[in-house]
């Protein structure tokens, strides 16, 4: 391997006039994509970064000066860091659980041949294709006490006595709650298509042959379909969770609370508080647990093709 | 054991590459806002031989020909399009070119402080809430117009537009409306109920709500969802007790007697009598007018303009049955409400001051100040405008003495630099107490000691 790479290194150095000529025009063809990349991407990171170590409050007029890890302990020590940290967590769970539960059950139904098959494929991606804050604004009114449409079908269905009328979005459990359900509606067929790419590749012969030894549907399922699957699921689940784990623009519909969830807490320290400094050390930590999420989806993958 | 390796390699490797950048890496900076401005203000009409700065702020200048090749360019909050049409006559009757950028009041925040957080000078003018005043000059942001103004200038503008923009006595917009909330109800469901006449006190008002909530109807709705709506009923409501949001040196205090005795009144009337529209703690102000017009609702604290909806058949099911007065008061005090009024400021980064400050003049004169109400309806910042003949023949509703009345009881709300996240904690606990979380006196302890950290945390 050493050989090589050496080998390929020293061949690089001796290129003809045409190939240097070539090297060159592509790095100068790179270089305004490389600018942009590095003034709009990295710049920013490593600028945040710098900041969390400041006391960097823009907007009440005091001084700038460093705090070494002042804003970490901070955070560490805040009531309000740590309840964002478990509704973001109960968020991920519960949201990304049930899409995967959800959209493994659609996507096994959309496998099947059936009249309509096509139509159903298409009309499932429309809760998907709605704005987020959309998707909020419609919950937002279902939840709504009185005439509200949860409220309404309750009463219909006798589950709520008529003289109840509850409201739901009270405190920050139950917005949780109803975010979550609002989210799960939106993010299923996302779930349901990623599954459904998934079981399309699967091999047809291993059905075959574990129906000639006897199996029945939920054997099929068990022994086959979700081994089989588990590299599409583990994608759709890292992608999902990496999503849940940012969760900010839904919940702002539902209420003002800035503890429903990390990057709300860290949006508010950014950019209605002003407290650069604080709200980057913030950013930091919530981007250290993604990155903790990112290597854990690395080592499954990696292990997924060991056992291939 | 390789793979081991590795990682650690890649990890020390990242450690060392951070530790180089962080150290190597200059210090944040205070943006170009931040420092002391180029000019001085200048009042009094001292000027001095010479080409006039363009980019000073001298109220004897604004007459000056050479702006007339100036362009300037105004944030506001625009979604009909009405203002930015009758704002044109500006460019019309000065010369001056006008670029008005229109937004939504919900973005109002962002693009003013992304504008200052990039340095950027897109904006000359813009829009300022009465609660940024105290963030915009502490940061700043906007100029400092106490000097600028001649005070017999600002001694022709109401008490409250001109409080409202002003933080520590200095002056941080020209006042551009006048606004606080007010009390409207339903005659004729007030009728229904035997009463003549709204209440005059929240102890007659929560006896009447009882004879009102009836038949899936209720007395009253609020806008008390956990945001800055609830802030604003909360404060009109403190200082209706008898509270007060400082102490007498000056400080904030939420957790006051009044304060406590405020939210007991707030939380028996949504949680003991039951007379509220349980939604209330889902609504913003657009809700409970909505509620209101579809007459769920008989009696409502909201801000000005609902008139010309409520009457509007097409939008309304109680046309001609609303009616507005003063919000009751407790006790002695006869009435108080929260202020919204807003004013127009000029950013620090403008490099068009002298012309942006000619549109100010012109803005809170009567040329705009007057056809601003009778075209939109947008209540004046002139005291004088109150009884000029052509605003009262503007009032359809001869609504504007009631309106004009609620003015006088306007309290604003503590507008310190940290007012956004004291604001954000306050109307969180609250909300606790309304939902029954907490009691209303823990509540409020809690705020004022999640406050006081706050403020620590901030120096």
């Amino acid at each position: 391997m050493k050989k090589t790479a050496t080998g390929g290194a020293f061949s690089a150095l001796r290129l003809s006039p045409r190939a240097w000529k070539d090297t060159l025009l592509a790095i100068l063809l790179l270089l305004p994509t490389i600018y942009i990349l590095l003034k709009t991407f990295v710049s920013p990171i490593i600028e945040s970064l710098v900041w969390s170590f400041y006391k960097y409050n823009l907007m009440d007029g005091s001084a700038i000066q460093y705090v070494g890890f002042r804003n970490y302990n901070q955070i560490f020590q805040m009531n309000e860091f740590w309840v964002s940290m478990k509704n973001t967590a109960y968020f991920t769970v519960f949201t990304v659980g049930a899409e995967l539960a959800l959209g493994f059950f659609c996507a096994l139904l959309l496998n099947q041949m059936f009249r309509g098959r096509t139509f159903f494929r298409g009309i499932i991606i429309i809760p998907w294709a709605m704005l987020t804050l959309v998707n909020g604004l419609m919950w937002n009114w279902i939840y709504q006490p009185g005439y509200g449409g949860l409220t309404v079908v309750l009463h219909n269905l006798g589950l709520l006595s008529p003289d109840s009328n509850p409201v739901w979005l009270t405190n920050s459990t139950q917005i949780m709650t109803f975010a979550s359900i609002a989210d799960i509606w939106k993010m299923t067929p996302y779930m349901t298509l990623l599954l459904l790419a998934g079981l399309q590749s699967l091999n047809p012969a291993l059905y075959e042959a574990a129906v000639m030894d006897g199996a029945g549907f939920w054997k099929k399922i068990w022994h086959i379909t979700i081994p089989q699957l588990a590299p599409a699921m583990i994608v759709a689940v890292v992608l999902r969770v990496l999503g849940a784990f940012r969760v900010y623009d839904i919940l702002t519909v539902f209420s003002n609370d800035p503890t429903t969830s990390v990057s709300f807490l860290t949006y508010n320290y950014a950019f209605r508080y002003f407290y650069l400094g604080r709200a980057s050390a913030m950013a930091w930590i919530s981007t250290i647990f993604i990155l903790i999420l990112i290597v854990i989806y690395i080592r499954m993958l990696k292990k997924n093709n060991e056992l291939e | 054991m390789k793979t081991k390796f590795g990682i650690t390699k890649l990890f020390v490797i990242a450690l060392t590459f951070l530790v180089i950048i962080v150290g190597c890496s200059p210090a944040p900076k205070a943006s170009e806002s931040s420092q002391p401005p180029a000019s001085s203000g200048n009042a009094s009409g001292n000027t001095s031989g010479g080409a006039v700065d363009l980019n000073s702020l001298d109220w004897s200048k604004l007459d000056d020909p050479a702006l007339k090749n100036e362009e300037i360019n105004l944030l506001v909050v625009d979604t009909e399009g009405d203002l930015t049409k009758l704002l044109q006559k500006f460019s019309d009757e000065t010369g001056i070119k006008l670029k008005v950028s229109a937004t939504d009041y919900n973005s109002l925040f962002n693009k003013i402080t992304t504008a200052a957080l990039s340095n950027s000078s897109e904006f000359d003018l813009i829009e300022m809430d009465t609660i940024w005043a105290g963030q915009f000059l502490a940061g700043n942001l906007v100029e400092d117009l106490t000097n600028v103004v001649p005070a017999d200038v600002q001694s022709g503008f109401t008490q409250s537009s001109l409080s409202s923009v002003k933080y520590n006595d200095k002056l941080a917009a020209m006042p551009y409306f006048s606004s606080t909330k007010h009390f409207y109800w339903n005659m004729k469901m007030l009728k229904d109920a035997g009463y003549d006449a709204p209440p005059k006190t929240w102890t007659e008002f929560r006896e009447m709500s009882k004879k009102l909530t009836k038949g899936g109807k209720y007395a009253s709705g609020w806008s008390w969802k956990q945001a800055e709506s609830l802030n604003c009923d909360f404060v009109g409501m403190v200082y209706s007790f008898g509270g007060s949001f400082f102490k007498q040196d000056g400080t904030l205090e939420v957790n006051s007697e009044g304060a406590v005795k405020a939210l007991q009144y707030m939380t028996d009337l949504i949680r003991n009598d039951k007379t509220i529209d349980p939604a209330s703690l889902q609504w913003t102000e657009d809700d409970v007018s909505n509620a209101f017009r579809a007459g769920k609702i008989a009696m409502m604290s909201n801000w000005e303009g609902q008139f010309p909806d409520v009457n509007d058949p097409s939008k309304s099911q109680i046309v001609d049955q609303a009616d507005v007065g003063l919000l009751p008061g407790e006790g002695s005090v006869v009435s108080a409400s929260v202020t919204g009024s807003e004013g127009i400021a000029i950013m620090k980064s403008s490099k068009h001051k002298l012309a942006s400050l000619a549109f100010l003049k012109w803005m809170a004169s009567k040329s705009f100040q007057e056809p601003n109400f009778t075209e939109r309806g947008t209540y004046p910042v002139l005291q004088s405008l109150y009884e000029d003949p052509k605003v009262k023949e503007a009032d359809k509703t001869q609504t504007i003495d009631k309106i004009m009345a609620q003015f006088e009881y306007g309290q604003n709300r503590p507008n310190g630099p940290g007012y956004v996240e004291w604001a954000d904690i306050l109307s969180a606990e609250v909300f606790k107490a309304l939902a029954g979380n907490k009691s209303p006196k823990q509540a409020l302890d809690d705020a004022a000691s999640k406050i006081d950290q706050a403020i620590k945390k901030a120096q």
